[in-house]
């Protein structure tokens, strides 16, 4: 029997809309028969008015001032009857004292957005500037959320065996070059599956799509004009809305839908998807920052303050989200869950996560609640947690962030390390050993695992693949700071000429660092990421901090395929290799190894010596277990020389009945890749100078 | 927004000229549960249709939810390539069979 509630009827109307007593949980806007629930929290607000818009205009449908029987502790909540969802925004005014030494900035003229808005208007196209006249600029909207899943579930594969892919959503396809209908879009990248699947990667990590504006502090370059955007997007403004200028279908408000399309597609095709996501800092800046949300809601409450009332500033970008207040920190549990159930999200990827462990005047915690809470979380337990290990405030905790046995964490001593091997310095074979084995010095000692190392190379922060082998130094003048933004400290090398070259040598080498970095990266345990197009040689022309660029520095050209291909070939066949052989991935400090070899050991020109001194230049690893699924060995050997004369040295012998194949080897130019069918029947090899070759064993043929 | 109902070919024809939005829909709905027949299957002709907002595709996602509880077919006619777009990058256009006009309308069963 279907009885009807007699909750549902309206018992009041204000400003000629019907509306009852709303219900506080969940907060934002809910959907109830016949009407919307909204709910919002204001601790030290006296006074909450619900302002309703029709889509686009200026001037409100209405005001609804909530009554202050509506209010259950600190949360207004209200239900307004006879609403149409799609044409509807609405905002928030809200009444309370403006006192800034003691925290407090409410203005109850200024209409703020809805901290918990699922979809958000006003920045609906890519790059159209806005009109900054209209009093209301980033407008909450109602989100339908009935998606047909028709079955999907994150795909749960498990942290060692990802290989992720990190890319913008705009720059990935923008470029003409790109050949697809709906280009920097999030259908553009559905477009670029097959591409995705035939280069092997199994998981893709987004740059921030939470709604940000491109036109935050945007700016015209002093030289040549260019407009600077907030291209990036590394300052939310609606946490729970996917950006609507990547869509395709921004323009009619149906990006959640076309975000959740992309998601359900790359999950069909085995691939998951990891959200770089920023909750450290908020679009609102400073105390001369606009006023959004969070400012005008409950300053106090959401931001880190000095005594004095002004905003700490451990994110470099003006302000400090509180994360570990505990209404702040629901937010963030609240926001998270939201995406993982609603939008079936694989992971996260934190920017500048030591941010989340600091107390609220700033000192790092030693068990932060908000990073426990998400450790336990039981809506996020499969999801993938990954920390930017530090913050804009000096904390660096690679390999001590807090992870409660959850979280891993973006290996910057990886890519530092990997980086100084690469181009030959002095004095890195021993910590070279340890990144390639999962950095056992940074987790096993806590008892975490391989896998918690995002083992990386080149991120959108710093050089590309292509620009690490063509830069000495970094060239930002596009970004119109004088070349004084942005790392200097890139450990890179540009293999004998700055920048752009027709050297013939010079451009061989580079392929060959390329192919040496990938190498190593995809044949070391741990989670490899790699960054867009760095597998076919995408160069940002030296710049190391494209932040603000919406331009071909910054989006990716597909011609260098063909150009490249021979990069891409290489590329390829390694993630391949990798997810051929288990022995790579294995995710345990104490694994035995197999039957005949150990788990991970190390060698130098002679089987099972290395030179460990600060001059020595050759390091190699041989991994080995027993395939799960038969009684045979699988054994990896990849032997690197990183200086720059050629050196022989000597294979590891094998147990009987088995015999290595040569699979790769960057020291031969034309074929640096070989499909591996017959056996190796030298003892040892010359390893061409900076170059890496890969052996795998097989069973002999008898 | 004008809907009309005809018959061709053992097809019950909803014609639809102008916008389908959120101000619109709610009269394509009543139409729809109103006028519709039982057990004859269902072509909606949208070649007069400029545009259709996300509540308009989710009423179309409702039909077809609908004919498919019917056991009857649903067919789209002349859908506009922007509308077709929006459909296909957002997910709802894989749920219908589509043509582009009603002289490719095979007999209805």
């Amino acid at each position: 029997m279907d009885l009807e509630r007699i909750d549902n009827i309206p018992t009041d109307t204000i400003a000629g809309f019907r509306v009852r007593p709303g219900k506080p949980l969940p907060f934002g806007v809910s959907s109830v028969p016949g009407g919307l629930n909204f709910s919002v929290y204001t601790s030290a607000g006296t006074a909450c008015t619900l302002v309703l818009f029709s889509r686009s205009e200026s001037a409100p449908l209405g005001e609804i001032k909530v009554p202050d029987h509506y209010r259950i502790g600190d949360v207004y909540s209200i239900v307004v009857y006879d609403l149409d969802y799609e044409d509807l925004e609405y905002g928030f005014k809200i009444d309370g004292p403006f006192d800034p030494v003691q925290g407090h900035r409410f203005n109850p003229d200024n209409i703020l957005m809805d901290p918990y808005a699922r979809v958000m208007s006003g920045r609906d196209e890519w790059g159209v500037e806005p009109d900054w006249s209209k009093p209301y600029q980033y407008r909450s909207r109602v989100a339908f959320d009935d998606f047909d899943w028709e079955g999907d579930t994150p795909l749960e594969i498990n942290d060692a065996d990802l290989v992720i892919y990190e890319l913008h959503v705009r720059s990935f396809t923008k470029s003409d070059s790109s050949g697809v209908k709906f280009k920097g879009t999030y259908a553009g990248i559905a477009e670029k599956i097959p591409y995705l699947k035939s280069l092997g990667v199994n998981a893709v990590e987004l740059m921030p799509i939470f709604e940000f504006d491109e036109f935050e502090n945007s700016r015209t370059h002093p030289d040549t004009g260019e407009k600077l955007f907030n291209y990036w997007g590394y300052s939310t403004v609606a946490f729970f809305a996917p950006k609507a200028g990547f869509a395709a279908t921004g323009k009619f408000g149906m990006q959640v839908d076309e975000f959740k399309q992309l998601v359900k597609k790359l999950h069909q095709e085995g691939i998951e998807i990891i959200l770089d996501v920023v909750f450290n800092h908020t679009a609102e800046g400073n105390e001369r920052g606009p006023s959004i949300s969070f400012k005008g809601l409950d300053n106090k409450i959401y931001y880190m303050l000095t005594p004095e009332g002004y905003y700490f500033n451990f994110s470099g970008t003006g302000n400090t989200l509180n994360c570990n207040n505990p209404v702040v920190r629901n937010l963030v549990l609240d926001c998270l869950r939201y995406w993982a159930s609603e939008y079936h999200i694989d992971g996260f990827r934190f920017d500048l996560a030591s941010i989340l462990g600091r107390d609220p005047w700033g000192a790092p915690l030693s068990n932060p609640p908000l990073l426990e809470a998400l450790a336990f979380d039981p809506i996020l337990s499969s999801c993938k947690l990954i920390a930017e290990a530090w913050d804009a405030g000096g904390l660096y905790q690679v390999g001590t962030f807090p992870a409660f046995g959850r979280w891993s964490e973006w290996n910057g001593k990886y890519r530092d390390t990997a980086r100084r091997y690469l181009k030959g310095d002095s004095d890195q074979v021993g910590e070279m050993a340890q990144r390639v084995q999962g950095s056992p010095d940074l987790y096993q000692w806590n008892g975490r695992s391989p896998a918690t190392s995002i083992n990386f190379i080149t991120c959108h922060d710093g050089f590309t693949l292509a620009d690490l082998v063509s830069f000495n130094e970094k060239h930002n003048e596009a970004n119109g700071e004088n070349n004084c933004d942005g790392g200097d400290d890139n450990h890179s090398w540009n293999c004998g000429a700055e920048g752009w070259t027709e050297d013939e040598g010079i451009k061989a080498l580079r392929t060959r660092q390329s192919m040496n970095a990938l190498s190593m990266l995809l044949t070391s345990r741990g989670t490899p990421m790699l960054l867009m197009g760095d597998e076919f040689g995408r160069s940002q022309h030296g710049n190391n901090n494209a932040y603000c660029l919406d331009s071909p520095i910054s989006w990716v050209d597909w011609t260098l395929l063909t150009s490249n291909k021979l990069l891409f070939d290489y590329t390829q066949a390694l993630v391949n290799f990798r997810h051929q052989h288990p022995c790579l991935r294995i995710n345990r400090f104490d694994h035995p190894g197999s039957s005949h070899l150990p788990s991970c050991s190390f060698h130098g020109t002679s089987p099972w010596q290395v030179d460990w001194s600060a001059e020595s230049r050759q390091l190699a690893w041989l991994m080995s277990c027993d395939k799960p699924d038969s009684k045979l060995m699988d054994a990896v050997y990849v032997a690197t020389n990183t200086a720059h004369y050629a050196t022989w040295f000597d294979l590891p012998s094998l147990p009987q009945g088995y015999g290595w194949h040569l699979c790769f080897n960057t020291g031969d130019a034309s074929t640096p890749h070989h499909a591996p069918t017959t056996p190796y029947n030298e003892h040892g090899i010359l390893v061409g100078e900076r170059s890496v070759v890969i052996f795998s064993a097989s069973p002999s043929e008898t | 927004m004008e809907v009309t109902l005809e018959s061709l070919n053992n097809w019950q024809v909803i014609k639809v000229n102008g916008q389908i939005d959120s101000k619109t829909v709610g009269e394509l709905r009543e139409f729809i549960d109103s006028e519709l027949k039982q057990g004859v299957a269902v072509a909606l002709e949208l070649t007069a249709v400029p545009f259709m907002s996300s509540a308009g595709l989710r009423t179309l996602l409702t039909l077809q939810r609908k004919t498919s509880d019917m056991g009857v077919d649903l067919a789209l006619i002349g859908v506009g390539s922007e509308i077709a777009d929006t459909m296909k990058v957002t997910g709802f256009y894989q749920f219908f069979t589509i043509y582009d006009s009603l002289q490719n309308l095979p007999q209805g069963t």
